[in-house]
């Protein structure tokens, strides 16, 4: 569909209609040759509507406008648990870069004097002995990830029981399951990293786990652990998931998921 | 106001008498300039980019007319800034309590992975405890009499298939579940489904630690099949019973003024 201009759109018409002095004129001028590419005027209505409602009162809540229960703010904690865990996940993201400064991904015989201790684990008891802040900043990251995991399970509840995932919102339910999967996947593949006892048992229930899989389950195995006994190749793998793969993955989901609740608005609790 | 031009000093303000003690505010009326005409009101330059803004603004109007996209207004109100604000000041909150944490209660960490010597205990982290509770749900898994009392799959299988089910039944409930109805007394079966959901998850975590429980296994697997039913049927037989006096109040508050589609 092709749109003409309107004849009222013909702005240089206008400006020879207006009867200008110089400086109108050629103010009037970088105006609109500016305007004709940027489109300064949309994002001069923003700062102008900022400018205007500074001073101005926030406009009613739902609650305050339809005179609901006032007790209404006792919920509030459960409707920022979408926020919380974007920040803990901000949090844990920040922490783990800092984290994987020190922390070496390889399975062979560490330096430290532990018996039978890999690189891997040396390098995180270096980490909490030797570094300043090093135990303070993997505990961040674990209990940023521990915080981000259930603030995630909550928010689903309270999304569930409101009943914040009707109609216009079933896309972002879906993904919200896809999202608090990968973070499972997420929190799994850390667990992993250490390569303790925990870690290593739980990488052999993890094997086990995807090789019951029907039909495809050697596959999935050989694709995610390397192989089907434990070693360098899981460990390599589930480094590149945790600090690759799934931080640019689960961050352009939860941009998608939080854009998409910016569009559609927070679902009226009543 | 003829009478009020020999009093100069009042017909400045409108005539009337000036409050300092903040008792004379009062909402904007029909006289009070609106934010749109006070700017209509400046001169020179600032004149001009407002009415060159005008313009432009219209030009976008008409565009927008022309086409085809329709605005559709949704039931909602906005991210910003009711929700932020609040969120971020309760957010922050919880951050400090993360560090607070993180300070007081470092992790532990086990001895190094050796394969030779398998651990009495074998745990993923808490959050995937109900996954790995329904993996041990091999003694629901059928045996058929045609195969001579076998398995139509490993214990295992069955377990990951048990996983599926529960993920692909949770992401298909906005499709089952319609209407405008929220609150959990205006939906009572839904509110059960839920906590029959919460409660699974509870008992199926619990199963998948048995061997740290008090319990007697073959107990706790009973139970962890058979609370949630029981915590599902008590939420429904209750939302029920609530749900007349609490329609009620909703139907006169809340519906009257925003009545459902």
């Amino acid at each position: 569909m092709s749109l003409e201009p309107a004849d009222e759109s013909d702005h240089e018409g206008w400006m020879e209609r207006k009867d200008l002095t110089p400086i109108e004129k050629g103010y009037l001028t970088v105006l609109v040759w500016l305007d004709r590419r940027l489109r300064i005027v949309d994002y001069l209505e923003i700062l102008e509507n900022l400018y205007y409602k500074v001073n101005l009162q926030m406009p009613k809540s739902h609650t305050e406008q339809y005179n609901l229960d006032n007790k209404f703010w006792y919920w509030y904690p459960l409707y920022a648990l979408g926020s919380l865990s974007t920040i803990a996940y901000v949090v844990a993201a920040i922490s783990g870069a800092l984290l994987g400064f020190y922390y070496a991904p390889a399975a062979a015989e560490g330096a430290c004097d532990i018996e039978s201790a890999t690189v891997a684990y040396c390098s995180i008891t270096a980490l909490m002995t030797d570094i300043n802040f090093g135990f303070f900043l993997r505990s961040l990251h674990r209990w940023s990830a521990q915080v981000m995991t259930a603030a995630v399970f909550l928010h689903m509840l309270r999304v569930y029981f409101t009943g914040a995932y009707k109609e216009p919102r079933e896309l972002n339910w879906i993904l919200g399951i896809v999202l608090i999967s990968l973070t499972m996947v997420f929190g799994y593949t850390g667990y992993l990293l250490p390569w303790d006892q925990l870690a290593f048992w739980a990488g052999q229930i993890g094997v086990q786990m995807s090789l019951s899989i029907p039909l495809a389950g050697e596959w999935v195995a050989q694709l995610i652990f390397g192989g089907f006994t434990l070693g360098q190749a899981t460990l390599m793998r589930m480094y590149i998931l945790h600090v690759f793969f799934l931080p640019f993955v689960v961050t352009t989901l939860i941009a998608i998921h939080i854009g998409i609740v910016w569009m559609q608005g927070i679902a009226e609790p009543h | 106001m003829t009478d009020t031009d020999s009093d100069s000093e009042a017909a400045t303000d409108g005539g009337e008498e000036v409050r300092a003690d903040g008792t004379g505010i009062v909402a904007p009326d029909d006289e009070t300039p609106t934010w749109r005409e006070r700017k209509e009101r400046s001169q020179g330059l600032s004149r001009l980019t407002y009415e060159y803004f005008e313009r432009a603004r219209r030009e976008d109007q008409d565009l927008r007319e022309e086409s085809t996209y329709v605005e559709r207004d949704v039931l909602a109100f906005p991210t910003w800034p009711h929700e932020l604000i609040r969120n971020l000041s309760i957010t922050f909150f919880f951050v400090g309590m993360i560090i607070f944490l993180s300070a007081t209660l470092p992790p532990h960490i086990a001895a190094p992975a050796d394969p030779s010597t398998t651990p009495a205990i074998i745990l993923p982290d808490w959050y995937l405890y109900w996954s790995f509770g329904l993996l041990k749900l091999g003694p629901l898994n059928p045996e058929i009499a045609l195969l001579g009392g076998q398995k139509l799959m490993k214990d295992a299988t069955y377990g990951v298939i048990a996983n599926i089910v529960v993920v692909g039944f949770i992401s298909i409930v906005p499709f089952l579940n319609k209407g405008a109805a929220r609150r959990p007394v205006e939906q009572p079966f839904w509110a059960a489904v839920g906590v029959f959901g919460v409660t699974f998850a509870a008992t199926i975590s619990a199963l998948a630690v048995k061997n740290l429980l008090p319990i007697d296994p073959h107990l706790l697997f009973d139970l962890a099949l058979l609370l949630p039913f029981v915590t599902g049927f008590v939420t429904y037989a209750l939302l029920k019973t609530m749900r007349e006096g609490y329609m009620f109040s909703l139907n006169r508050r809340y519906y009257r003024l925003r009545p459902p589609k």
